[in-house]
């Protein structure tokens, strides 16, 4: 069989992660629910038109309702969000997945761009 | 009896979508990623295939955590585009062929996969994405989508995705006369989450297309951890390759290959042919 070589490294990268397991999906049920729902442009409008209230119909406990309002991707991960299903928040409200990561990173969107690629496509 | 006549690993991205409805064709950043696929088009259509499987995972569209199949087996008339909560794209739905899916499903489970069977199931980016830069809508070959759990852990194994590709390549011998094409889809290398968002390892993805082709058993034995590690956490999507590589035997042929990692994500592309 052939070795493989990358990763092997002992002085490699590691990557910070946040493996989204059953137990993590558990505790984001409610939150992922939500942003789920989102997939529906009648739900779209109407989280747009009162996001507290659209908390409310998910059922969402007072700290998950704050990270939805503030858009706090990274508590949404901490707290069980998952990245595929809470960007359908950041598409409803007219984000997107550069402005999201970049936030996760603790960067603006520029300070982020300046770290891709000088190639870079969008995503 | 049917034969498996192509096999195509490609990376799925949302970023690719929006290439392909901004026509980036002749942006300098994208001119020669559209380039790359055309080839591969090419061999596509030369192969007049009768049918395509198209293994790819969904991305919280038509699945939720309610109830989150890890394999599940598309036999309908019609797959429609999701709605991601962007709004669906200018594109058509695609068409299903339910006499080779039912027969997929048949000998699957006789198999002892057990794959769940849906007559309704929305089409998201993980084949949206992609398909139209290696078929012109609207597309007329029908095709038997495989959802595959890789989002929510527990996953099934790298080998269980090969297997259930040679498995699938047993059922489509065991077919009338008919030409299939399998592709896989899965972003290579690409973190989506957390600080080491926009995470991409070339290396890594490079050495994984050489082994998909020439020694595909030292990938079906790495753990998930393992491609995590070198490719982050989302990266695991390209297990499904191995589904692909499955269904081609044991030996294959490398028709085109193509590499790009100019973003958040390995765009990765394999043609190979049985032999």
């Amino acid at each position: 069989m052939t070795a493989i070589t990358m990763g092997d490294d002992p002085g490699g990268q590691m990557v910070d992660m946040t493996v989204f397991t059953g137990e993590r999906s558990m505790a984001g049920y409610r939150l992922n629910k939500l942003s789920a729902s989102l997939i529906d442009p009648d739900n779209r409008a109407e989280f747009l038109v009162d996001e507290h209230a659209y908390c409310r119909r998910f059922e969402l406990t007072a700290e998950e309702t704050k990270l939805v309002i503030d858009r706090d991707w990274t508590g949404m991960v901490a707290a069980g969000g998952n990245v595929y299903v809470f960007l359908k928040i950041a598409a409803t409200v007219g984000s997107n997945l550069l402005e999201v990561g970049a936030e996760m990173r603790g960067e603006t969107l520029d300070q982020f761009m300046a770290t891709r690629p000088p190639q870079a496509g969008s995503g | 009896m049917g034969q498996i006549v192509g096999g195509i690993g490609v990376s799925h991205a949302p970023s690719l979508a929006r290439a392909y409805d901004q026509d980036k064709r002749d942006d300098p950043e994208w001119r020669d990623i559209f380039e790359s696929y055309k080839p591969a088009a090419a061999w596509l259509e030369a192969l007049q295939p009768d049918a395509l499987v198209m293994v790819y995972n969904d991305h919280v569209n038509q699945f939720f955590f309610d109830a989150y199949p890890t394999f599940a087996l598309g036999v309908a008339e019609i797959f429609a585009q999701a709605d991601e909560g962007w709004g669906k794209r200018a594109l058509p739905d695609l068409r299903g062929d339910t006499r080779l899916g039912w027969h997929i499903a048949r000998s699957l489970v006789a198999d002892e996969f057990d794959p769940t069977i849906c007559q309704e199931m929305v089409v998201d980016h993980g084949v949206y994405s992609i398909l139209p830069f290696l078929m012109a809508p609207p597309w007329e070959t029908p095709i038997v989508p495989l959802a595959v759990n890789v989002i929510q852990h527990p996953l099934p194994t790298a080998r269980r995705c090969f297997d259930i590709g040679a498995a699938i390549g047993r059922s489509v011998a065991s077919y009338d006369d008919a030409r299939v094409v399998v592709m896989a889809t899965g972003g290579m290398s690409h973190q989506l989450h957390g600080p080491d968002f926009g995470h991409v390892n070339p290396d890594w993805d490079n050495e994984f297309l050489d082994l998909l082709e020439s020694d595909p058993a030292v990938l079906c034995e790495l753990d998930h951890s393992e491609y995590m590690r070198r490719g982050g956490a989302e990266s695991i999507e390209v297990i499904m390759w191995l589904a692909m590589r499955g269904a081609l035997g044991s030996g294959v042929r490398n028709i085109h290959r193509a590499y790009f990692a100019p973003m958040l994500t390995g765009y990765g592309l394999v043609c190979f042919e049985p032999g």
